[in-house]
């Protein structure tokens, strides 16, 4: 049977379905990858930008990165410490998530952005440590809303930053470049 | 396949046809199906993405081990033992590691509810209102019409509630708990105490033995202290620095602790003193001297007829232990839950006089006191809790506290504990779980859960120091549920005069009986004011002396004793001895954990229900099959299981676990499995425990099969599935 559908596949009619096919298998397949890179809604539409206009520092939120693996999320208290004295809480629509979660006692739920697998043990405090600064891996929050990657977390992105790091220093480089730095 | 679509281009369409699917479905980052839920309070010192670690002690049971929670975002995620409580050194048992999963159980009770009584809808109403029926249960019933029914744990709880029976002149709480029944622990305390003189729980050093002769203790599973004593096993079979020591149990079933015997005796039940007495008298004569009058009247040519034990292994047996440096005899379990437990117990007692081993490595103590104790206080026999229920009956009690125990389902049903609950007029609950017992009471003013209460818990064997064990919570509250003690504060302070404490809150009270600790000498932490030593205590997880607390028995005369060697009798005319065992897997109270249901039970595999274990020579000869449902039947009542044939038990024997049977506890613990407790009666040995051993059942076919679920695969065992059944 297959046989005889291959012979059908090469004539003209045939080979005109193989390309709508094809077509539509590579146009699927793209939406399927874009939507991945795409940024995922957040339950509190959060303006980063008007945070940092304000003074806000990325470690009074995220106070992890220079203790450990994860930099973390601010707890509600910590949001609810300033909003609740500020009269705009009560009455902008975009503030009414927050004011409804802590009201009700109910957690915001955040949806993760800039991940890796589960098989890449990164660690935010050796990159603090080393000197980077949050916007050269998460990009430059003045302009954004809610957080986006500014470029794809793949491990080449990673190994690029990491060789330039080491440049010429040979110990650097090995232990920059050793698989089981990160897959450990 | 057909000739015109082949195998090979079936799996060529499937391959395509499982990419196309993989890759239009489900692409999208890995991110949308995760949510992040942040706290909504952070606690000042954790670190976000960082667990955070708290020191507290398991509820489980009575032993009273040191846990280490991790906690993630506010939630408990993992437990594991503390490693610096002498008692546990860092290990759990499988009900210790289970606890993580009720505090997260569905069906808990969330909010104080008022109810009829039997009926499974209540009402919720405030603990304001709550407050005020517990104060008006305080003042206006006599103080001799207030009870406390407690379980085991915790001895804060306790503490108080004998604190406010002193103040107000309520009877002092009773405890009690299943463990407790079929550990009997009177007996041994009891046996003690006539043999040497002092009030106390023996020790049993089986870390620092040679040989180790248990007599039906299952100090694997669930007897007294099993994460110590599993410890004290490793210690026995340790042989990089000494010699691997050798484990003999006698009983008539082999339980998972048996399993790890180097012989298993399974002697007739009932002839255990008799045995002993016997192995005695061999090992005696080895040793040399004359026959002291523990050992004269038992002629071991007859022991060996009467139990069926072959006297060669008599000999065998008493030549290991007379000629061990280091021997040590064990009493427990099922050997004195009979009706000459208390002969039982003292006959094995004095075999170790003839190992030389009170007091001294490897050998019987008595345990260390904990800190603050002054002497050892059990739990009520059974006997006891039998006028407890007499007095309810006859209305002696107007209100009714139950805390920590499930009466309803824990005690047999020929009790009547149930029956008897219509004689008492109020009974209030404080189950943190729906069960039995809170079903049939008048309101149920819900505790935490262990892991989310304050306290401590007294270890009174197991460990070498005095031991307090310290618990805190390791998150808030899930539900709306209240201290105890907080709410019996709050109750008191409304009820008035007497009832009303000084106390503002549990953590006050848990300081005031901590502190008297600051003055203590030979802590392994002190502290010069309350709030440090408390912050020490449960950054710890307790308080504990670095001193070796045991004490040594005085033995002078212990085999000058005159002891039985009497069989014992048995209850009913069945042919069958009945063996119910605490399931090592559940203990009495983890029904209602599903990860605890799922562990197959070391000997059978059986999950998620209760069997009958038969030996296949029996079940041949009366036609049963596994899986045929028989219903089983003794003086006190009837009940039906599934047949498991297995081969490592008497022919004249059956034996059923303890542990399924609930029908309240929520929906993992309901209608699953029966309550081989609801087989015994009123039917105690001479020290008030409850001879769960002795009674005798028959067996009848019910035509019925209802399968078990087992891991190991039924295919092959005695030909099923392969084509060779009968």
């Amino acid at each position: 049977m297959i046989k005889s559908l291959f012979d059908w596949l090469k004539q003209p009619l045939g080979l005109i379905a193989v390309g709508i096919a094809a077509l539509a298998f590579f146009s699927l397949a793209s939406y399927g990858i874009h939507i991945t890179q795409q940024t995922p809604e957040q339950p509190v539409q959060f303006p980063h930008r008007t945070h940092i206009a304000f003074g806000v520092q990325c470690l009074y939120c995220h106070p992890g990165g220079t203790r450990g693996p994860a930099s973390g999320l601010p707890s509600q208290a910590k949001c609810w410490g300033c909003h609740q004295q500020i009269a705009k809480t009560n009455t902008s629509p975009l503030l009414a998530p927050l004011k409804q979660a802590v009201e009700s006692g109910t957690p915001i739920q955040w949806v993760p952005v800039a991940q890796v697998p589960d098989f890449v043990q990164f660690n935010h405090r050796a990159h603090i440590a080393a000197g980077q600064n949050c916007e050269n891996c998460h990009g430059d929050m003045t302009n954004l809303t809610i957080a986006q990657n500014p470029q794809v977390f793949n491990m080449g992105w990673c190994l690029d930053c990491h060789a330039k790091t080491a440049g010429e220093d040979h110990t650097k480089r090995v232990k920059l470049t050793d698989c089981g730095t990160c897959h450990y | 396949m057909s000739k015109q679509f082949s195998r090979r281009d079936f799996l060529k369409l499937t391959g395509v046809g499982a990419a196309t699917t993989a890759i239009l479905t489900g692409c999208g980052p890995a991110s949308r199906y995760v949510k992040r839920e942040p706290y909504m309070q952070m606690p000042e010192y954790t670190y976000n993405g960082l667990s955070t670690y708290y020191a507290t002690t398991c509820r489980e049971c009575a032993a009273g081990c040191g846990l280490i929670i991790r906690t993630s975002q506010g939630r408990a995620i993992k437990t594991e033992g503390n490693a610096n409580n002498p008692l546990n050194l860092g290990k759990t048992c499988a009900r210790g590691q289970a606890t993580l999963q009720g505090l997260y159980n569905p069906d808990r009770v969330t909010d104080p509810i008022k109810r009829k009584r039997g009926s499974a809808n209540g009402s919720a109403i405030k603990w304001e209102e709550a407050a005020q029926v517990v104060a008006n249960a305080l003042k206006k019933n006599k103080p001799k019409e207030i009870a406390f029914l407690m379980g085991t744990a915790p001895d804060h709880l306790f503490d108080f509630a004998s604190d406010l029976a002193t103040a107000a002149g309520i009877n002092a709480p009773v405890r009690f708990s299943a463990l407790s029944m079929f550990e009997s622990r009177a007996t041994l305390i009891k046996a003690a105490e006539n043999l040497f003189g002092k009030t106390g729980l023996p020790f049993f050093d089986v870390g620092g033995a040679q040989v180790v002769l248990s007599f039906g203790a299952n100090f694997l599973e669930t007897w007294l202290s099993p994460v110590a004593y599993t410890r004290g096993f490793a210690g026995l079979r340790e042989a990089q620095t000494k010699q691997r020591g050798k484990f003999v149990q006698f009983e008539a079933a082999l339980s998972s602790t048996a399993a790890k015997a180097d012989e298993w005796i399974p002697l007739k039940p009932g002839t255990e003193a008799m045995v002993a007495l016997a192995i005695g008298k061999l090992a005696y004569e080895i040793k040399g001297g004359p026959m002291p009058r523990a050992f004269s009247d038992v002629d071991p040519r007859e022991a060996a007829s009467t139990s069926g034990i072959k006297l060669e292994t008599l000999e065998h047996i008493a030549e290991i232990f007379a000629q061990s440096t280091r021997a040590l005899a064990i009493p427990g379990g099922a050997a004195l839950g009979q009706s000459n437990g208390l002969a039982v117990a003292e006959a094995v007692l004095a075999l170790n006089a003839i190992a030389n081993n009170f007091g001294k490595p490897g050998g019987v103590y008595f345990s260390a006191l904990a800190p603050n104790q002054t002497k050892y206080q059990g739990p009520a026999s059974t006997q006891e809790m039998e006028e407890f229920i007499k007095k309810m009956k006859g209305g002696k009690f107007k209100v009714l506290f139950v805390h920590g125990v499930n009466p309803v389902f824990e005690l047999p049903a020929a009790f009547g504990f149930k029956d008897a609950l219509k004689g008492v007029k109020q009974v209030i609950s404080f189950a943190t779980f729906p069960d039995e017992t809170a079903l049939e009471s008048d309101y149920v003013f819900p505790d935490h859960h262990g892991l989310e209460s304050w306290g401590y818990q007294r270890v009174v064997t197991g460990s070498a120091q005095p031991v307090l064990s310290g618990a805190q919570p390791v998150v808030s509250p899930f539900h709306n549920t209240r201290a105890t003690i907080d709410l019996l504060l709050a109750a008191g302070q409304l009820a008035g005069r007497k009832f009303a404490s000084s106390f503002k809150d549990e953590v006050e009270f848990l300081q005031s009986k901590i502190a008297p600790l600051m003055s203590e000498s030979d802590g392994f932490f002190s502290a010069p004011d309350i709030n440090t030593f408390m912050a020490y205590f449960q950054q710890h997880g307790g308080w504990w002396k670095t001193a070796d607390g045991r004490t040594a028995p005085e033995t002078a005369d212990v085999l000058s004793h005159n002891l039985s060697a009497a069989e014992a009798e048995f209850a009913g005319e069945g042919e069958f001895f009945f063996v119910p065992f605490v399931l090592p897997t559940l203990g009495e109270a983890g029904a209602n954990k599903p990860w605890l249901q799922e562990l197959p039970d070391p000997t059978t595999t059986v999950m998620w229900n209760t069997w009958v274990a038969m030996n296949p020579k029996t079940a041949e000869e009366m036609g049963i099959e596994d899986d045929d449902v028989v219903r089983i039947a003794s003086e006190f009542g009837k009940l039906e299981a599934s047949v498991y044939k297995y081969p490592a038990i008497r022919p004249d024997t059956v034996a059923m676990p303890f542990g399924q049977g609930h029908t309240a506890y929520g929906r993992y613990a309901e209608n699953r499995g029966i309550n081989p407790a609801d087989l015994l009666g009123q039917n105690f040995n001479e020290a008030g425990d409850l001879a769960f051993a002795g009674v005798k059942v028959k067996i009848e076919k019910t035509g019925r099969k209802k399968p078990l679920s087992r891991l190991e695969s039924i295919m092959g065992v005695y030909g099923v599935g392969l084509g060779g059944e009968e």
